[in-house]
């Protein structure tokens, strides 16, 4: 070859190189950019629904917020028995900043207040009719996350003082389209995060309808409130609230054992997580349940101070089972289904101890509620003649034992765990050490360095 | 062909003759010292003449030569040897090779060099070093051979991936590990398994074929690679046939492998006694919790009667008041957990060729289990090397690969089905039910491995072809133009089914899943290559373009609810529940350059450059620059040292240049929405913050260093001082998890690394018997630098201590401080380290019994200060012997594990022995804190209990091996009949009380995380013997 030929080479070279340059322009197929999420009425609906695909993994609602709230006031009636050092630390009372559960709680719950407020700023783009719909489903998740992270982050609300000022949460309200100063968000007073809280659920249950698949209405908005409402010692709400969602078409189920363990919703859920097995399994069949069902080693017992409780009849004492050696509660046997968030048992729990609080008989007597649930647990009609307050709080105990309520009424009802007063630091979240590191305005809770 | 040019040869020596009246002939064979095979093609020079000829095929030369002549026999990569004729009408000689390697052709990237002629850094491994050592990938051979490049095993597993740190490691959120180059082809190094920890796609590649691996460590050696040799350049080059007779080489190689450590854990008697005492201990801890009168809770008593109960299952001795006596059982499951492993190698390969034609075509096997429970790792693997010269200015060739190996995967270190969690269970434990099926919860305290073992069916493996294509024109004379087309296809399939007595599989009557994965490579490139000599000055350039295109894609099903448990593919499975398919691409264009200067041999300089786009960042910072410069002065070639007798060769050489790293996702700039599922129906949520502006990692290195040789070269070495500052580092950085995500990617932060090199090299005999020494140390310091103006970026893990901390190395370990145990109460104490405004620690001695109100401060870090090894060779007559002893220091490992086998009874894994020694009364003075069931005491897990010093030295291998004369072997037909035995791991050296401090858990590793031992299996101590014959 000749020296003449080294130009057509070169000029080979670079006509190779130039029709490369498009190898470079490659876009993702499994993602999509966020400037085209929010411009249709569809997409705005699937980010909806990408909100509710958060809300069900097991570090919120597929389990995780009512396991810990039981095991955290776990006091002789349970033993956590796992493995999992974080959890034991957990019930143990001794919670250090690095618990990875407490982390997954607060990013995860925040992940979905981001996800709804995106919603929220884009329901011009949404159908008229659907629009009330879409904001109602948005608050009522976003309310839902704040009214948990409030009540395990942030010392108890205390009904009898005027002022809750101690430190809330931050509270968010816009989504995040970039990072800098302003993502630094200070914890708002407890006071605050409950006014936004039920701020928002009185708009969601007014814009929402009363039947929507598995999916928020306005009778869960109207439970959740009266929930809240409940928390805060406000008990005219809290029973007003009750009794409309007694009134939205729920009906207890013949039996106590069907209300658990379905694979749809039942008669007498008014919201529940609902979990297939194309997502995640339920965290509560894994720790409250035994291989058999898909759970862990049997990781929760449930000892004798708690079966004692109940009257040898009881029908809701059936339901415990003996699964690895030790009794084990019998409401969470279903990895893929129904977790029971809200159910009508509990609505007229509420109606009932507001009503006898306040003297009122709004709905219906107390007595007639308390009897009801009676009735369902086997006991046969008009199984009391009378109510105090103490049956009344020891019905709730029973009904809705094991489904997270426990820690909420102990500091609800100022009790006591473990030797512990109920607004001990110890009951507290701490702020997750790494949310302290990336937040200079955020403030630990007491007792934890 | 080939004699023509003999006869050529012989011509020109005779018209020679006959010019310069040359009245002796001289006639011989030159062999290799090293195989005794014959060498064609050396030089053979008359001293101070022209006159000479070259050796023939079978490495005989004839000359006719002047009076009192000397013969000067040289060929690259030999000691060049001279003899005086003297009378002799016949000189035989023996070379043998180069021990400086000052002549070594090193392989450089897009061309080759000679080692004495390089401005940078690059250490040299040849074939014969690695070969034949029983290890699955190329890396593990590499241990302890280059300086300043760390290797470790992440496990014991045979089927572990690699972990390797070039001079340290440079990024925090990119990838560390350098980029490997085969052939001139980038090696796409994505693990693609699902099941278990990361394979190592490596092993795809059979070391016996490897002729050497070059490690390009500075920027002048490493910056023609661009935007991907920030943490170093691999360049692993195969066999290529050589011109001369055909050989025939082939290796049976077999042995076995053990665990090369265990450990002491309690049995039945003891277990029992210990558990009562914690039971005991933990009622007794509850009143004084509860202010109760000592003897009021007795809960823990009981409930550790009933555990002891059911975990000894059908083998429990249950007294007449249905009182716990005992177990029949004293299984050590820590035995259980390993297998003796077999290995079995077998390669067979020829090569040769013509003066035109060479090939090099070889078949391997090769099947290692593994030393834990269900592990192993076969490989078949062939390959086809043909370069031909078509006529005087074409030349073609290709290199075809194809391997295809078989993994047996075990779980993840952190799996319960991991068979190194059979230690958690307990001694009273029966090891298999009255039906003979292996025990399983509520008998044992957890899942069984040994039943995941039976019952999960785990098949994967790999196909990978490579094809690698070139054409070279010679436009003149002193011009190549080369081109290349490489694919690359690499196929990763797995197949798990669990029966109904796994624990995944129990309550879904089954399960399984598939999972197909491609990684398709696409290169093309062509550069042009220049060599010219102006006087003397000569200069070697090279410049070319090279496109990269990688195709990754997955597919990905699951199912669940088998009729029966013998059904072990998805078309059996009566419920599809999940299943994916996703594809994902990159690419990079690139233009280099590089120019070599050299004058006088004596001054070196190298320029090189770098342009490199990539698709994996953001529009406003799509492509990338990096340029480098390297200077040397071979001082050994001035005249006022030239016939020094001490020093034959001192060259000083430094560069500075610039790399950069591209090794992050391949869409990190964009802000992106991705699909969740809630109700079976699809969700989007948003999963990335943007970034338009993220770009490049660069990397600026400064190298100094100096190349010597002693003593006519028999002592040679090398000496680097290096400095790496990595600025615009790829940070995942935390923001306030209130903003929905997690962190952001930019390019924020810096780090550096420092630290130096020595390498000798030394025939400290020579003659009949032989001994050469190679040694290299060396010394890394990272600090990170900056990260974004943050002083800590702390992963927030509770069982992990590593974080990212300013000024301080990366991934120290950050967590409380254990303080030993209170005497007076048994409570384990933590030094509470309160700081005071200016980082000052207020009172050091202070302790706290509440782990809460101790501060967390830096207990050490995970990468070793000091790092080396010595190889020592002997040979005598037929016999050679060789080992290699490596080791590191100044690193820590955190026992992460320990908090569950060494936690005084919390709970009831079985514990380790040294638990025996908890506190027990009242002035114990003990380390281990009183033993409370339920109740953690002093087993959190970021503390410094769990954290020991992981320096160790190693045998790392040894080579004995005999060989036949070869009078005795040719009368067997052979050219060369070895037998040798290869030992690995032979001895730790260690104050380490786990398994091996050379892990780092394989579920968890990570830049930042290093350094644990989770549960994770020891190195494998191997034993082999082999026999290699030559045809």
């Amino acid at each position: 070859m000749k020296r003449k030929y080294i130009l057509p080479v070169l000029a080979a070279m670079l006509i190779f190189t130039a029709s490369c340059e498009k190898y470079l322009e490659l876009e993702p197929s499994q993602e999509i950019s966020e400037d085209v999420v929010l411009q249709t009425d569809q997409n705005v609906k699937n980010v909806l629904l990408g909100a509710y695909s958060i809300f069900d993994n097991p570090e919120l609602y597929g389990g995780h917020i009512l396991l810990f709230s039981e095991l955290m006031s776990g006091d002789g009636e349970v033993l956590f028995a796992g493995t999992y050092t974080d959890i034991r630390e957990l019930f143990n009372k001794q919670l250090g900043v690095s618990n990875q559960y407490v982390r997954q709680h607060w990013m995860s719950a925040y992940n979905v207040i981001n996800i709804t407020n995106n919603v929220l700023s884009a329901l011009e783009v949404v159908d008229e009719d659907d629009r009330g719909r879409v904001e109602g489903e948005a608050l009522f998740l976003r309310s839902m996350m704040y009214f948990d992270l409030v009540r395990f982050f942030a010392l108890p609300y205390d009904a009898a003082v005027s002022a809750n000022s101690q430190p809330g949460v931050p509270i968010v309200l816009t989504p995040t389209k970039g990072i800098d100063e302003s993502n630094d968000v200070p914890r708002a007073t407890v006071d605050a995060v409950y006014d936004q809280i039920i701020n928002d659920l009185t708009r969601a249950a007014s814009v929402l309808p009363s039947s929507n698949n598995v999916f928020a209405t306005s009778g869960s908005a109207n439970a959740l409130l009266a929930r809240v409402y409940l928390q805060k010692g406000d008990y005219t709400n809290a029973r007003d609230r009750a009794n409309t969602a007694i009134g939205s078409g729920y009906t207890l189920m013949s039996d106590y054992a069907s209300v658990f363990n379905n694979d749809e919703p039942s008669s007498e859920d008014i919201f529940v997580t609902y979990i297939t097995n194309q997502d995640r399994f339920s965290a509560m069949t894994e720790f409250f349940s035994v291989p058999e069902f898909g759970g862990r080693d049997g990781d929760v017992d449930v000892l004798d101070a708690h079966l004692a409780l109940y009257d040898p009849a009881d029908q809701r004492l059936a339901l415990f089972f003996e699964g690895n050696g030790r009794m084990r509660s019998g409401k969470w046997n279903n990895q893929y289904g129904v977790v029971n968030l809200i159910r009508l048992a509990e609505m007229h729990l509420i109606r009932a101890e507001a009503n006898f609080r306040l003297g009122t008989t709004i709905g219906a007597a107390p007595l007639d509620d308390i009897n009801a649930l009676r009735e369902r647990a086997g006991f046969g009609a008009n199984h009391f003649a009378t109510v105090t307050l103490d049956d009344i709080l020891l019905e709730r105990r029973l009904e809705l034992a094991h489904e997270g309520f426990k820690m909420h009424d102990v500091k609800r009802l100022k009790l006591t765990v473990a030797s512990r007063p109920y607004n001990a630091n110890e009951l507290v979240f701490p702020i997750p050490f790494r949310e302290i590191e990336a937040n200079p305005s955020l403030e630990q809770n007491p007792g934890y360095n | 062909m080939k004699k023509i040019y003999l006869i050529f040869f012989v011509i020109l020596s005779l018209i020679g003759n006959s010019l310069n009246a040359q009245n002796q002939r001289v006639t011989g064979t030159v062999t290799n010292g090293d195989d005794g095979s014959s060498i064609p093609g050396v030089t053979v020079l008359v001293k101070g003449t022209t006159l000479g000829t070259v050796t023939d095929l079978d490495g005989k030369y004839e000359l006719n030569v002047p009076e009192n002549a000397t013969l000067v026999f040289s060929f690259i990569g030999m000691n060049t040897e001279e003899v005086e004729v003297g009378q002799r009408n016949i000189i035989d000689i023996t070379m043998v090779s180069d021990v400086s390697m000052l002549d070594e052709i090193i392989v450089v990237g897009y061309g080759s060099q000679i080692k004495s002629k390089l401005t940078g850094n690059i250490a040299s491994v040849s074939g014969d070093e690695i070969q034949n050592m029983p290890v699955p990938s190329v890396q593990l051979a590499l241990q302890g051979k280059a300086a300043g490049v760390f290797i470790e095993s992440v496990t014991g597993k045979v089927t572990s991936a690699a972990r390797v740190r070039i001079r340290g490691a440079s990024s925090i959120s990119a990838s560390n590990e350098p980029l490997y180059v085969v052939d001139g082809i980038p090696f796409a190094m994505e693990a693609r398994n699902i099941h278990g920890g990361a394979i190592n796609p490596l092993s795809s590649i059979n070391p016996n074929d490897i002729e050497s691996v070059q490690i390009l460590k500075d920027a002048s050696a490493s910056a023609i690679y661009g935007s991907r040799a920030t943490n170093g350049v691999i360049l692993i080059t195969t066999k290529k046939g050589k011109a001369g007779k055909s050989k025939l080489d082939f290796n049976y190689q077999r042995g076995f492998a053990n665990p090369s450590n265990k450990r002491d854990f309690l049995n039945s008697e003891e277990y029992i006694d210990y558990y009562r005492h914690a039971a005991a201990n933990a009622d007794a801890y509850e009143d004084f919790l509860y202010g109760d009168a000592p003897g009021t809770n007795d809960f823990w008593r009981g409930f550790v009667e009933g555990r002891f109960k059911r975990y000894s299952g059908h083998t429990a001795i249950i007294g007449a008041n249905d009182e716990y006596l005992g177990s029949e059982s004293n299984t050590n499951w820590q035995d259980q957990a390993f297998q003796q492993a077999d290995i079995t190698m077998i390669d067979l390969s020829t090569s040769g060729g013509t003066e035109n034609i060479t090939y090099y075509l070889s078949g391997g096997y090769s099947n290692q289990e593994g030393i834990v429970l269900g592990n192993g790792f076969e490989r078949i693997s062939a390959r086809l090397n043909v370069d031909n010269k078509v006529n005087s200015w074409i030349t073609m060739g290709m290199n075809l690969s194809i391997a295809r190996t078989d993994i047996e995967q075990i779980n993840a270190d952190n799996a319960f089905a991991n068979p190194m969690q059979l230690v958690a269970l307990v001694p009273i434990s029966p090891l298999r039910d009255q039906e003979g099926i292996s025990s399983n919860v509520p008998v044992t305290t957890y899942y069984n491995p040994i039943r995941h073992a039976e019952y999960a069916d785990r098949q994967m493996n790999e196909l990978r072809t490579g094809t690698n294509g070139f054409i070279n024109f010679r436009i003149i004379n002193k011009m190549n133009w080369r081109n290349e087309i490489a694919y690359d296809s690499y196929t990763l399939q797995e197949n798990n089914k669990y029966g109904t007595l796994t624990n995944t599989g129990e309550s879904v009557n089954g399960y399984g899943f598939s999972n197909y994965a491609q990684t398709q490579n696409i290169m093309g490139k062509s550069f042009v290559n220049y060599t010219d000599k102006f006087g003397d000055i000569s200069l070697d350039a090279v410049a070319g373009t090279e496109l990269t295109y990688t195709l990754l894609d997955d597919t990905y099903v699951e199912g669940e609810q088998f009729p029966l448990d013998e059904f072990k593919t998805l078309a059996s499975a009566g419920s599809i529940t999940g299943g994916y398919q996703t594809v994902n691409q990159y690419s990079f264009l690139s233009y280099f350059t590089r120019l070599n200067i050299d004058y006088e041999d004596k001054y070196l300089v190298t320029l090189s450059g770098r342009v490199d786009g990539s698709s994996r960042f953001g529009a406003n910072n799509r492509f990338g620059f990096f340029p480098a410069v390297g200077v040397a002065w071979v001082m050994s070639k001035e005249d006022f040292l030239a016939d020094n007798s001490l020093l034959s060769f001192l060259k000083f050489r430094t560069s500075y240049g610039k790399t950069g790293n591209a090794a992050i996702g391949n869409f990190a700039h964009l802000g992106l929405y991705g699909v969740n599922n809630y109700n079976n129906q699809s969700g989007l949520i948003p999963n990335q913050i943007p970034n338009p502006d993220l770009g490049w990692e660069s990397t600026t290195t400064t190298d100094i260093g100096i190349d010597f040789g002693l003593f006519n070269n028999r002592v040679s070495g090398e000496i680097d001082y290096y400095i790496k500052n990595t600025d615009d580092l790829l940070l995942s950085v935390p923001v306030p998890g209130t903003s929905g995500y997690g962190s952001q990617l930019r390019n924020v932060g810096s780090m550096e690394n420092k630290g130096f090199e020595f390498l000798l090299n030394t025939n400290n005999t020579v003659g009949a018997f032989k001994w050469n020494t190679s040694l290299n140390f060396s010394y890394n310091k990272n600090t990170v630098t900056d990260i974004a103006g943050q002083d800590i970026i702390d992963p927030g893990s509770s069982r992990f201590m590593n974080v990212t901390m300013l000024d301080q190395p990366l991934g120290v370990f950050f967590g409380a401080e254990y303080a030993g145990v209170d005497p007076d109460n048994g409570d384990a104490l933590w030094y509470v380290n309160e700081k005071d405004e200016d980082g000052n620690i207020v009172d050091p001695d202070a302790t706290t019994n509440a782990f809460n109100e101790a501060n967390y401060v830096v207990l050490g870090k995970p990468q070793p200060d000091y790092m080396g090894s010595i190889t020592n060779t002997f040979r005598f007559m037929g016999f050679d012997l060789s080992f290699t002893f490596q080791g590191v220091t100044g690193n820590m490992v955190h026992l992460s594990g320990d908090s569950y086998m060494a936690a005084n009874g919390e709970w009831f894994d079985n514990q380790l022995r040294s638990q025996l020694d908890s506190w027990k009364e009242p002035g114990d003075v003990t380390d281990i804190p009183q033993a409370r069931l339920g109740y953690a005491n002093g087993v959190q897990g970021r503390n410094s209990r769990y954290l020991e010093d992981g320096s160790y030295i190693k045998l790392r291998s040894l080579n004995f091996g005999y060989e036949l004369p070869r009078s005795v072997v040719a009368r067997m037909g052979l050219e060369k009949l070895r037998i040798y035995v290869v030992g690995q791991n032979l001895l730790t050296f260690t104050k380490y009380s786990g398994w091996d401090p050379e892990v780092s858990s394989d579920f968890v590793v990570d830049n930042v995380v290093s350094g644990v031992d989770f549960y994770s299996p020891p190195q494998p101590r191997s034993f082999t013997i082999g026999v290699n014959l030559g045809l």
